[in-house]
């Protein structure tokens, strides 16, 4: 039919993709740093979606970019830089091989740089795109400052990324942005909200690295390099947000001023100005002093129906932030020296409280253990020799299932030898119908703001039992309570069945009178019958097909609740097991 | 120059002139018989004319000034003669050059080389002054200019390529240091990158051509390989002192994956199992290694019979011949065909008639088609959906989730301080790259050796061993 043969490969998916390799050699780099400038650039592998095609034909399993991307990477002038480094070591190597020690020298003070920040203002355009990439960042950086000194990796990245989460940490300090914390067996996850974002990131616990072998180290590094660009230039705008010096600088004038004496034992002059930022116990000085925060008051605006609810409950939600805010206010805590000390003073600072320690723990303790006004005394070993009267003797949980429970939790569960109560994750939300561990209802009826009636009856375990039935009613309650109302109508009902029965049977009704009875409605009540009957006439009036996906969704429901319950069920069996067993090892 | 050879000749006229060359009396000079010559060619000038004398004569004042550095006749008497006083005291000098007899050899050593009196200058006469070097070109001109430029400098006017240094743009020293300085360095500043906007350098043209002005970046790179979350929170029974349900839940789930791991290894296993009945035992060997020994002439009893019967197959095989056909039986054909043709094609008439009567049955079905079609796409959909928060497959290796961190309930600790912490965070960062498809995942590069090492033991370790 005329014209040239089409030749394979020479259109669609087949030229819209490159191979590592081919990519590699377009840009005359290799492979190590090809894959370095990806990851600082932001540029992933692809897969396609036929392979075959893509391949030209081979089905072997190979890495592939899209075309356009590496022809973008082309312009990149840190190519330039990466092919300078190459030179510029095989020139070292030369030097260093013909033990030519002055040119040794002098290459090593010209080394090629580059630096990332026109590829951070690419890459997030603004500051909201980069906040909400920094979950990333502050993982890394959190995981490599806690890396020892060794060869891993460069131990200059190790002091930046250490100085960049310090700062951080004051910045969240200062601006009271925790919410969240769960103690995990990997590590402790923390979330904040900076500026409308949700941030979550994971610290691992101190001195817990065994260095796994198959992670590549090199990759990492150059992760971390971009994010401690990232997370430097963030801090920066976080800090002039709230009018604070950048580099961050200890407030001079603050009232809580550390004591000079123990410094010069710690820490060398130059690391102790880091160290003491480190120590978090002290205020960070301000560009402008700062005179009382303004509290921020919500706008109002004439609203009708549902948006006024909406509104209200925003409100209500902000309300209660800003009680959590000031959660530890007025409390001022003393660690021991066994609790992990940095994540208990953040989050204690976190929240308004005051803490401090034993000064050979650390540097930037700021009262010593015998004062008189401590209000906790944080402490994880099942004695103690010496206590004050004065003070709560608590394990560190308690801080922590105070921060998620917004609400300061009674202590009384959390003293010195007492088997603690679970720690929940509060990452969980639970839906409608969900099983809710009874830790977790006890909570969530504190922050109602109810006195659960147990609490006096708890610290007498003999009553134990009777408290348990008591429970048991309750609950049973709580699962009864709809369904004795639809019992009352059926009953109803069958009554009038039986009276129309009878009329069109033609029997005569027996006729009585009986001295009226009156009827007291209860005007709640009525209502309540009000709208259940309006949702069964609704349901009545459904669709078929409505109807069938309603049925679909109540019985999901149903399901749902049946499980929460034999969930619940176990517990208290398990529960009651645990507590015989504790009965039998008294006796 | 000219001057000087004047004054030599009015020395040589002068009667007292003393000449070196003693051959050449001041008698020859005047001969008896003169040849007649014209003198009007000056051809006849050079042939005829006897310069000998006057040759000769500078020959020898050139001879004296390059022996003598000048006239002999101009110099001085102090300089040609010395007053003869006698021995000088020799005695007092052996005496005084004995004590240091080591020296001596100091001294021969001093004495300038031979090869460099060779090459040494012989000639007294003073080379010739290089006037060159002592004249400038232009020098009025220059010397002008100076005197201006002072006038105007005392007047207080900066000439135009003075002024024209002192504008150009300071180049900043120190920029450069910072410049060398590394990405990682500590103590490194950050400023407010989206705050300012970026200055202009230039012309818009002048930076885009040389490649000075960055590429805009593509939308598209924006967008996240994945919509998993950076940071996947560990499940609630990952707690360090979980509720007991949450706990459970993690280790069945820790349990399940358990288990299937196994199942494939198990797999593996059944495929790679064989039934030990086939082994060979001692009997089975013995009969193999016996086997084709006895009983011989059976066997060639029966193969010789084989090739037999293979041959007579072969020839049975018959080869069908097909049959011309009539012209009748072919026009027959073609009737029957074009009948069935029309047959089809009244049989299809009639049912397109009959679909109008049964319009509702056609609805129905495509309905019902359309009904299927709308499920399958919204299966697809769900499932597109479903494989956004998977890993892709992105090189020679599927990616490998991390083994699920769990603590078994006697493993749990009872208080913070003795909790043991489980798993990595760094693996847990690798894998959620890997997971996000931010990277591909790769096995690290196995080590080759290109040369064979070879073992020697020391001696001093061979006398003990």
């Amino acid at each position: 039919m005329g014209g040239l043969q089409k030749k394979k490969f020479e259109r669609g998916s087949a030229t819209n993709y490159i191979t590592r390799n081919r990519a590699r050699k377009k840009l005359q780099l290799s492979l190590p740093d090809f894959r370095r400038l990806c990851i600082l650039k932001g540029i992933y592998p692809h897969e396609p979606k036929h392979k075959k095609k893509v391949n030209k034909g081979s089905t072997a399993p190979r890495t592939f970019y899209l075309l356009k991307d590496i022809r973008f990477l082309l312009h990149e002038p840190i190519v330039g830089k990466f092919r300078e480094y190459k030179i510029f070591v095989r020139k070292l190597k030369k030097a260093y091989g013909k033990t030519e020690w002055s040119a040794v020298e002098r290459l090593r003070e010209n080394k090629p740089t580059y630096k990332l920040d026109h590829i951070i203002k690419e890459r997030y355009p603004t500051f909201i795109d980069a906040l909400r990439d920094i979950d990333d960042a502050l993982c890394m950086c959190f995981l490599f400052s806690t890396f020892a000194r060794t060869g891993k990796c460069h131990v200059q990245t190790i002091q930046l990324c250490k100085r960049l989460t310090v700062e951080w940490m004051n910045y969240v300090i200062t601006s009271r942005s925790l919410r969240k914390v769960f103690l995990s067996i990997k590590g402790i996850y923390y979330q904040a909200e900076v500026m409308g974002q949700l941030i979550t990131w994971v610290v691992p616990y101190q001195f817990s690295h065994d260095h796994p072998v198959d992670v590549d180290y090199r990759v990492m590094a150059t992760f971390t390099e971009l994010y401690t660009t990232l997370l430097g230039f963030v801090n920066f705008r976080l800090y002039n947000s709230l009018n604070l010096v950048y580099p961050p600088k200890l407030d001079s004038n603050a009232e809580s001023e550390p004591k000079e004496e123990s410094e010069d034992d710690y820490a060398m002059n130059s690391e102790s100005y880091l160290e003491k930022l480190s120590a978090l116990s002290a205020s960070l000085a301000r560009v402008v002093s700062s005179a009382e925060e303004e509290e921020a008051q919500l706008d109002h605006f004439p609203t009708e129906g549902e948006d006024m609810e909406k509104m209200e409950a925003r409100e209500k939600e902000l309300k209660q932030q800003e009680a959590q805010k000031k959660l530890f206010e007025g409390l001022k805590f003393y660690l021991n020296r066994e609790v992990p000390r940095e994540s208990l003073a953040f989050i204690i600072r976190c929240f308004g409280g005051q803490v401090s320690w034993d000064k050979s723990v650390c540097i930037g303790s700021t009262y010593e253990m015998t004062d008189e006004t401590i209000t906790h005394h944080i402490i994880d070993r099942p004695s103690v020799d010496k206590q004050y009267i004065n003070r709560y003797y608590i394990q560190p949980q308690w801080v922590y299932d105070c921060v998620n429970a917004k609400v300061l939790l009674p202590v009384e569960d959390y003293f010195l030898g007492v088997t603690l109560p679970p720690h929940l994750s509060p990452f969980v939300e639970e839906k409608e119908g969900d099983y809710v561990p009874p830790e977790k209802l006890k909570i969530m009826a504190l922050q109602r703001g109810e006195k659960t009636g147990n609490e006096q009856e708890e610290e007498e375990e003999e009553e134990e039992e009777e408290e348990e039935e008591e429970e048991q009613e309750e609950e049973e309650e709580d699962d009864n309570g709809d369904e004795e109302d639809d019992e009352e109508e059926v009953a109803e009902e069958k009554n009038l069945k039986k009276m129309e029965e009878q009329r069109s049977q033609g029997k005569s009704l027996q006729v009585k009178v009986t001295p009226g009875k009156l009827k007291v409605e209860n005007k709640a009540r009525l209502e309540q019958e009000e709208k259940a009957e309006e949702k069964r006439l609704a349901i009545m009036m459904m669709k078929k097909k409505e109807k069938y996906l309603y049925d679909k969704i109540m019985f999901g429901k149903k399901r749902k609740v049946r499980e929460a319950n034999k969930l619940a069920a176990k517990r208290k069996a398990h529960d009651d097991a645990e507590k015989a067993k504790k009965k039998k090892a008294r006796k | 120059m000219a001057a000087a050879r004047r004054l030599k000749r009015v020395a040589v006229s002068q009667p007292g002139f003393l000449t070196l060359n003693p051959k050449v009396g001041p008698t020859d000079l005047v001969s008896s018989r003169r040849k007649r010559v014209n003198k009007n060619k000056k051809k006849n000038w050079n042939k005829y004319s006897d310069v000998q004398d006057v040759e000769e004569f500078l020959e020898d004042v050139r001879h004296q000034e390059r022996t003598t550095g000048g006239l002999l006749s101009e110099k001085s008497d102090d300089s040609l003669f010395f007053l003869d006083v006698g021995q000088p005291k020799k005695v007092e000098e052996k005496e005084a050059a004995e004590p240091v007899k080591g020296k001596k050899r100091k001294g021969k050593s001093s004495r300038p080389l031979r090869i460099d009196l060779i090459l040494q200058h012989d000639s007294r006469v003073a080379p010739p002054k290089d006037v060159l070097a002592y004249q400038k070109p232009n020098a009025k001109k220059l010397r002008r200019a100076a005197e201006r430029a002072e006038k105007l400098a005392a007047k207080g006017v900066v000439p135009r390529s003075k002024k024209r240094l002192l504008n150009r743009p300071v180049v900043d020293r120190t920029s450069k240091k910072t410049e060398t300085e590394a990405n990682n360095n500590p103590e490194r500043d950050f400023y407010d990158i989206w705050g300012q906007e970026t200055k202009d350098l230039g012309e818009p043209w002048y930076l885009q051509q040389t490649r000075k002005k960055l590429v805009k970046r593509p939308e598209k790179l924006n967008e996240k390989p994945s919509v998993l979350p950076a940071v996947e929170v560990i499940a609630p029974g990952g707690s360090y002192n979980p509720d007991f349900f949450s706990h459970q839940e993690l280790l069945r789930e820790a349990h399940e994956v358990e288990v299937k791991k196994k199942k494939v290894e198990d797999k593996i296993e059944r495929q790679l199992a064989y039934n030990k009945e086939d082994t060979a035992t001692e009997e089975t060997i013995l009969r193999e290694q016996v086997e084709g020994l006895v009983e011989e002439s059976e066997e060639e009893e029966e193969k010789e019979d084989a090739p037999k019967e293979d041959g007579e197959e072969v020839a049975v095989g018959a080869i069908a011949v097909a049959d011309k056909k009539t012209e009748r039986q072919r026009k027959r054909e073609k009737a029957e065909k074009m009948k069935e043709q029309q047959r089809l094609a009244e049989r299809r008439q009639t049912e397109q008639q009959q679909q109008l009567f049964q319009l509702r049955s056609i609805k129905t079905s495509i309905k019902q088609q359309e009904e299927k079609t709308q499920v399958r796409q919204k299966r697809r959909k769900a499932k597109e959906e479903a494989q956004k928060a998977q890993p892709r497959r992105l090189g020679k290796l599927k990616f490998q989730p991390q083994d699920m961190e769990v603590q078994l309930s006697d493993e749990l600790a009872g208080s913070l301080r003795q909790l043991k912490p489980e798993g990595s965070v760094l693996m847990d960062r690798f894998k959620s790259l890997q997971k996000r498809n931010l990277i591909e995942p790769r096995e690290r590069a196995k080590f080759k050796r290109r040369l064979k090492v070879k073992y020697v033991e020391k001696r001093a370790f061979k006398e003990i061993s």
